[in-house]
C-alpha cells in the first residue's frame, strides 16, 4: 500500500529534501564570481557574514513588518468579507467569482499595474491630489509609503483566499447557536464574540500560518513593483536572496541567506505558537 | 436583502474591481490622455497599445500558449502521482499517516521562492531548461502538497466498509479503485486539477530561474520583463493592455470554474 | 537472395553516410546560424543593418537577433540566467560596460584579440577604449558609446553653467521669472542611472568612489560635498522631489515639455528631443557635467560593445558580425537615423558628420572626458550599496555624512571578502 506513496515522497523529496541539503553545504562555501565560481570551504565566513550583515537585518524587520501588516489586514476585511457573502441572496455566485478574480490573476499582471496607480505624476492617485489641489504624496518614492503600498496591493490581491477559508469555517458554525443567544437576549456584537470568533478559531489558526509563511517569501510582488526601492526600503529577504544569485552571483552567501530566512520564520512561528498557547492558557486561568 | 448589505457589497465589488477596471481604461488612452487627463483631446481613444503587444516579435499568444501548456501537464502529472499517493496516506496506520502528513503540512507552509537557487542549480546539472514539459516537474512537486492533503481527506470521507463489500464482489484493488473511489472523489479531483493549474499558470520565480529563451518564456515572466522603464519614453498604455489580455483567460477560468475552486479551497481549509 | 539484399542495404547505407557527410562539409549549402542577444532598443536599430549583412553572406551565415528587455538590468538578469543554465542558446552578447568584469570573471566571454589587433583597438576613439579589457584582456569590442552629458536650454541662457554654484543660481533665476518650472531634472531613483550621475559629479568636485589603488573614497570630503550638493538641489526646489523616482524616460518627458531648464541624460536624448511632439526644438546645447573650480568636468562612460560567447561554436562568424556592426559605415549610419555615439576615430573624423551634425564635436569631447564606473567583478554588489545609500540620503533625509560612512564601510567589506584587486 505504501508503495503508492513512493512517487510522491520521492518527487517532494527531490524539490525540497535535497534543495535544503545543498543550500547548508552551499553556506559553508565561497561560491561566487570572485572565485571563478568554484566552490571553496570557507569555514563559516558566509554565517559571520550574515550576522554582520546590516541589511539583512534590515531586510528580516522589513519582510516581517510587511507579513505581519497585511496578515492582519487580510484576516479582517477578509473576515468581513466572509460574513457579507455568509448570507444567502441571488447571483450569489457571481459576486463570489468577481471577489474571487484578484486572487487568480498572477501577482507580476497587478505588480505592474499598481506601478501605474501609484505613479507619480501620471497615476490616477496622484492625479486626484492634483485635481483637488493637494500636494503630491509622490507614494513610490517615499520610504515611508512605498511598503504601505505593497501591503495595500498584497491585501487586495490574498484577500479573496483567506476569505473564502473563513467562509467554510462560518458555514459549520450552526444556526441554532446564533438563535439560542438571540433568545437569551444577547446583541449582534455578543454573537460575533461570543460564537463566531470563538468557533472560527481554527480557520484563523489556519489562514493566518498559511499566509505568513506565503508572505514571508514575498518576492514576485515586489520585484515588480518596487524593486526593493526606494533605499532598500521594501527589499525582502527572497528578494536579497535572489540579487545575491542572480546579480550579484554570490550563490554561497544566497544560500547562508536562504537558510538563514529560514531560521528566522520558524523562530518567529514557535515564538508566536508559544505566546499565543500561553496567552490562551492566562486566559483560561 | 438589507440595504447596509447591498451597500457593503457595492464596496466589495469596488474594491476588487477598480484596479482592474483603472488597466482596462488606460489600455485604451493615447499616451496624450494618460499623461494629462483633464486637457481636450481630440483622439481619446486607440486600439495602438493592443497592436503593439500582439504584434511584437513574439506575439503576446505564444506567452499564452506556453503558460497554458506548464499548466495543463504540470496539472496532470500531479493529480497522476498524487491520486495513488493520497489513497495510500488515507489507508496508512494513524501513527505513520499522522508523521506522513506533518511533514507534507510543512512542505506546503514553507515559502517556496527560496528553493529557486537550487532547482536553477538542478536545471544546469540535468539539462532542464527552457523545457516547458519538464518545468512540470518541479510544479508539480510545488502543488503536491495540496493535492495529497486535498485528496487524502477524500478519500477518507469514504467509508472503507465500500472497499471491503467491493473486495468481497470480487474486484481486485486496482478496480476498486478505479470503478468504486474515484467516481466518488471526481468532484475534489476537480477542484484540485483547478488548483494546480491556476498555481502552476501563475507561478513566477521558478520560471524566472528555469527559462531564458524568450520563445519558452510563461506569461508571468513575459510581463514582468515587460515592467521596468524603456529608454525611450513610459508606454503605461502598452503595459495595461498586457494586464488585459493577460487577465482574460483567467478571468474565463474563474467564472466557469467558480464552484470547483470555492468547493477545493474550503475543503483544504477543514480537513487539510 | 538475403545475401544480396543485405549487401544492398550495406551500400545504401554506404551512399547515405557519404551523402550526409558531404552536406555537413560540402560549402554549397551549409550556413551558420549565430545568435546574438540584444537589448530591445537596440534589436530594433540594427535590423537594417542586420538584414544586409545576412543578405551579403547568404548561404554562410544567417544571424538571428534575440530582442531582450528594454532595462538594462533586466538584460542583465536575461543573460545571467542563460548562461547560468548552460548551454547558452548565444554566439554574441551585447553587453554594457558595467557587466564586462563579472562575465570575464566568471569565465562566459572569449578573449577577443585572435580577431582584432591592437593597430585596430588603436583606431578607436581614446574614450572608446576604456572599459573593454580585464586584466588586459580585451573582451569586448565597442559598439556605441554612451556618456552622461548635460542638456541646456538655449533659448533661456547664452552660455550653460560651468560649475554647481552657476547651475543652482540661473535655475533658480529661471524659476523665480516663473520661465521654467523645474531648474534640473536628473536620474535619483535607486537604480544605476544614480550611480552614474554620482560618479561624473563627483569626479567633478574632486571626489571618487573607488581610487585608482582601489581605495574607497566614498567619505572622502570632496565626495561628500558633490553628494550635499544633489540633495540641496531637492531642498532648494530645483529639482523636484518627483526626481527620486525618475530614470531617464521620466526625465526626458520633462525636459521635452518644457518645464525644466537642465537635463542629465545619454546622446540619445538628443534625437528624441528633435522629434515631433518636442516643445524644446532648437531650443537645445549639450555640453559636459558641471565641476569646481579647480576640476576637469567628467562625463560617466556607459557604452555598450559586443562580447562572444565562450562555448560558442561560431567565433569567427561571430566576430565578422561584430566587424560589420561596429564599421565606420555602419556608425555613421547609426548615427544620423538614432544619434548613437560613435567609437572609431575615422568616424569622428567624418567632415560630411560634423558638417550635417555639428554636436558630434561636443561628443568627441565629452567622450575623451569619460570615466568608466570601477572595473571589478563585484560592480553590481558596490553599485547596490551605493544607491540604497544615496537613496536614504535623497528620500529619505538621511544625514549624508553618516550613510556615506556607512556605504563605503560596505563596500570595503564586499571589496575585502573577494580578495580581488580592482582596477
Amino acid at each position: 500500500m505504501i508503495i503508492l506513496l513512493v512517487p510522491s515522497l520521492l518527487l517532494l523529496f527531490l524539490v525540497f529534501g535535497i534543495p535544503f541539503f545543498r543550500y547548508i553545504w552551499l553556506s559553508l562555501h565561497s561560491f561566487s564570481v570572485s572565485t571563478s565560481l568554484i566552490p571553496i570551504n570557507n569555514n563559516g565566513a558566509n554565517w559571520i557574514r550574515l550576522i554582520n550583515d546590516e541589511r539583512f537585518w534590515q531586510d528580516v524587520i522589513q519582510t516581517a513588518r510587511f507579513a505581519i501588516l497585511s496578515v492582519s489586514l487580510e484576516i479582517i476585511i477578509a473576515l468581513c468579507i466572509a460574513l457579507l457573502l455568509n448570507q444567502s441572496w441571488k447571483g450569489k455566485g457571481l459576486i463570489r467569482a468577481i471577489t474571487l478574480l484578484p486572487w487568480a490573476l498572477p501577482t507580476t499582471i497587478m505588480a505592474l499595474g499598481w506601478r501605474w496607480i501609484f505613479n507619480n505624476p501620471y497615476g490616477p492617485i496622484e492625479q486626484f491630489l492634483s485635481l483637488v489641489n493637494l500636494s503630491e504624496l509622490n507614494i513610490l518614492s517615499s520610504p515611508y509609503l512605498t511598503w504601505i503600498a505593497t501591503v495595500v496591493a498584497d491585501v487586495w490581491k490574498t484577500t479573496p483566499f483567506v476569505a473564502l477559508i473563513l467562509l467554510a469555517g462560518l458555514q459549520t458554525i450552526p444556526n441554532d447557536l446564533y438563535e439560542a443567544l438571540y433568545i437569551e437576549g444577547g446583541n449582534a456584537r455578543d454573537a460575533l464574540l461570543k460564537i463566531t470568533i470563538p468557533l472560527l478559531k481554527p480557520y484563523l489558526f489556519i489562514s493566518m500560518i498559511f499566509r505568513f509563511s506565503q508572505a514571508f517569501g514575498v518576492f514576485d510582488l515586489i520585484q515588480v513593483m518596487t524593486g526593493g526601492g526606494p533605499a532598500g526600503s521594501t527589499e525582502s529577504l527572497a528578494l536579497y536572496a535572489y540579487l545575491n544569485a542572480m546579480r550579484f552571483l554570490d550563490f554561497g552567501y544566497s544560500s547562508t541567506i536562504v537558510i538563514g530566512s529560514f531560521i528566522i520564520l520558524v523562530v518567529i512561528c514557535i515564538t508566536s505558537w508559544i505566546i499565543l498557547k500561553q496567552t490562551i492558557y492566562l486566559v483560561k486561568q | 436583502m438589507k440595504k447596509s448589505t447591498k451597500l457593503w457589497l457595492i464596496v466589495l465589488l469596488i474594491w476588487s474591481l477598480s484596479p482592474l477596471i483603472w488597466q482596462l481604461y488606460s489600455s485604451f488612452c493615447t499616451t496624450d490622455v494618460l499623461i494629462k487627463p483633464f486637457e481636450i483631446h481630440s483622439n481619446r481613444w486607440t486600439l495602438d497599445n493592443y497592436k503593439q503587444i500582439l504584434n511584437a516579435d513574439i506575439g503576446f499568444s505564444k506567452y499564452i500558449i506556453n503558460s497554458t501548456i506548464v499548466g495543463i501537464s504540470t496539472t496532470f502529472l500531479t493529480i497522476l502521482i498524487a491520486i495513488p499517493g493520497s489513497y495510500s496516506l488515507a489507508r496508512l496506520p494513524v501513527k505513520i499517516h499522522n508523521l506522513t502528513r506533518s511533514l507534507i503540512l510543512i512542505a506546503a507552509l514553507s515559502p517556496y521562492v527560496l528553493l529557486f537557487l537550487a532547482l536553477l542549480e538542478m536545471a544546469r546539472k540535468f539539462n532542464l531548461a527552457n523545457n516547458l514539459i519538464l518545468l512540470s516537474l518541479p510544479y508539480s512537486a510545488l502543488s503536491l502538497p495540496l493535492a495529497l492533503l486535498l485528496l487524502a481527506s477524500a478519500f477518507k470521507d469514504i467509508p472503507k466498509e465500500l472497499e471491503e463489500a467491493s473486495r468481497i464482489e470480487g474486484l481486485s484493488s486496482f478496480q476498486t479503485v478505479r470503478f468504486i473511489l474515484l467516481p466518488l472523489i471526481k468532484p475534489s479531483i476537480a477542484s484540485t486539477a483547478i488548483l494546480v493549474f491556476l498555481f502552476s499558470w501563475n507561478e513566477y520565480p521558478i520560471a524566472l530561474s528555469w527559462l531564458s529563451n524568450p520563445e519558452a518564456l510563461t506569461l508571468p515572466v513575459a510581463i514582468a520583463r515587460l515592467a521596468g522603464s524603456s529608454i525611450y519614453s513610459v508606454p503605461y498604455g502598452a503595459y495595461a493592455a498586457a494586464t488585459v489580455l493577460g487577465s482574460i483567460p483567467l478571468l474565463l477560468i474563474v467564472l466557469i470554474f467558480q464552484r470547483q475552486i470555492v468547493s477545493g479551497l474550503t475543503n483544504g481549509a477543514i480537513k487539510g | 537472395m538475403s545475401f544480396i539484399f543485405v549487401k544492398k542495404s550495406v551500400i545504401n547505407l554506404f551512399f547515405l553516410t557519404t551523402l550526409t557527410s558531404l552536406n555537413s562539409n560540402g560549402k554549397a549549402d551549409i550556413t551558420k546560424q549565430i545568435n546574438i542577444l540584444m537589448p530591445a532598443p537596440f534589436q530594433e536599430s540594427t535590423k537594417e543593418l542586420i538584414n544586409e549583412f545576412n543578405e551579403k553572406n547568404i548561404g554562410k551565415i544567417k544571424v538571428r537577433v534575440t530582442k531582450g528587455p528594454r532595462e538594462t538590468e533586466a538584460v542583465s538578469d536575461l543573460a545571467i540566467s542563460s548562461l547560468l543554465l548552460g548551454n547558452s542558446p548565444y554566439d554574441g552578447l551585447l553587453i554594457d560596460v558595467t557587466w564586462l568584469p563579472k562575465y570575464a570573471q566568471a569565465g562566459w566571454i572569449t578573449d577577443l584579440s585572435k580577431w582584432f589587433s591592437n593597430d585596430e583597438y588603436g583606431e578607436l576613439e581614446s574614450g572608446a577604449q576604456k572599459g573593454n579589457k580585464y586584466n588586459s584582456v580585451l573582451y569586448r569590442w565597442p559598439f556605441v558609446a554612451d556618456i552622461g552629458l548635460l542638456y541646456w536650454r538655449t533659448d533661456l541662457m547664452e552660455m550653460p553653467p560651468r560649475t554647481p554654484v552657476e547651475l543652482m543660481n540661473i535655475s533658480k533665476e529661471l524659476q523665480r521669472k516663473r520661465l521654467v518650472k523645474y531648474g534640473y531634472v536628473w536620474q535619483g531613483r535607486q537604480y544605476e542611472g544614480l550611480s552614474c550621475v554620482f560618479l561624473e559629479l563627483v569626479k567633478g568636485f574632486g571626489g571618487d568612489w573607488l581610487s585608482k589603488t582601489g581605495k574607497v573614497e566614498l567619505s572622502n570630503e570632496k565626495t561628500i560635498a558633490a553628494v550635499k550638493w544633489l540633495k540641496s538641489l531637492l531642498d532648494s526646489k530645483v529639482s523636484p522631489i518627483a526626481v527620486t523616482n525618475f530614470s531617464e524616460p521620466e526625465a526626458l518627458q520633462t525636459f521635452k515639455n518644457g518645464d525644466a531648464a537642465f537635463m542629465r541624460n545619454w546622446p540619445y536624448a538628443w534625437k528624441e528631443l528633435h522629434k515631433d511632439d518636442s516643445k524644446v526644438i532648437g531650443k537645445v546645447g549639450i555640453t559636459t557635467m558641471v565641476s569646481t573650480d579647480d576640476n576637469q568636468p567628467v562625463a560617466t562612460l556607459g557604452s555598450w560593445g559586443f562580447s562572444i560567447i565562450s562555448t560558442s561554436k561560431n567565433k569567427n562568424e561571430t566576430a565578422k558580425l561584430i566587424k560589420f556592426l561596429t564599421s565606420d559605415y555602419a556608425q555613421q549610419k547609426l548615427f544620423r537615423k538614432y544619434g548613437y555615439t560613435p567609437t572609431r576615430k575615422s568616424t569622428f573624423r567624418s567632415t560630411e558628420l560634423r558638417k550635417e551634425i555639428p554636436i558630434i564635436q561636443e561628443l568627441q569631447k565629452a567622450l575623451n572626458l569619460s570615466k568608466p564606473r570601477p572595473m571589478t567583478p563585484v560592480y553590481a554588489q558596490i553599485s547596490d550599496v551605493l544607491q540604497r545609500h544615496l537613496s536614504s540620503v535623497l528620500s529619505d533625509n538621511k544625514d549624508v555624512r553618516i550613510e556615506m560612512m556607512k556605504a563605503k564601510s560596505t563596500t570595503q567589506k564586499i571589496l575585502d571578502s573577494t580578495g580581488l584587486i580592482v582596477k
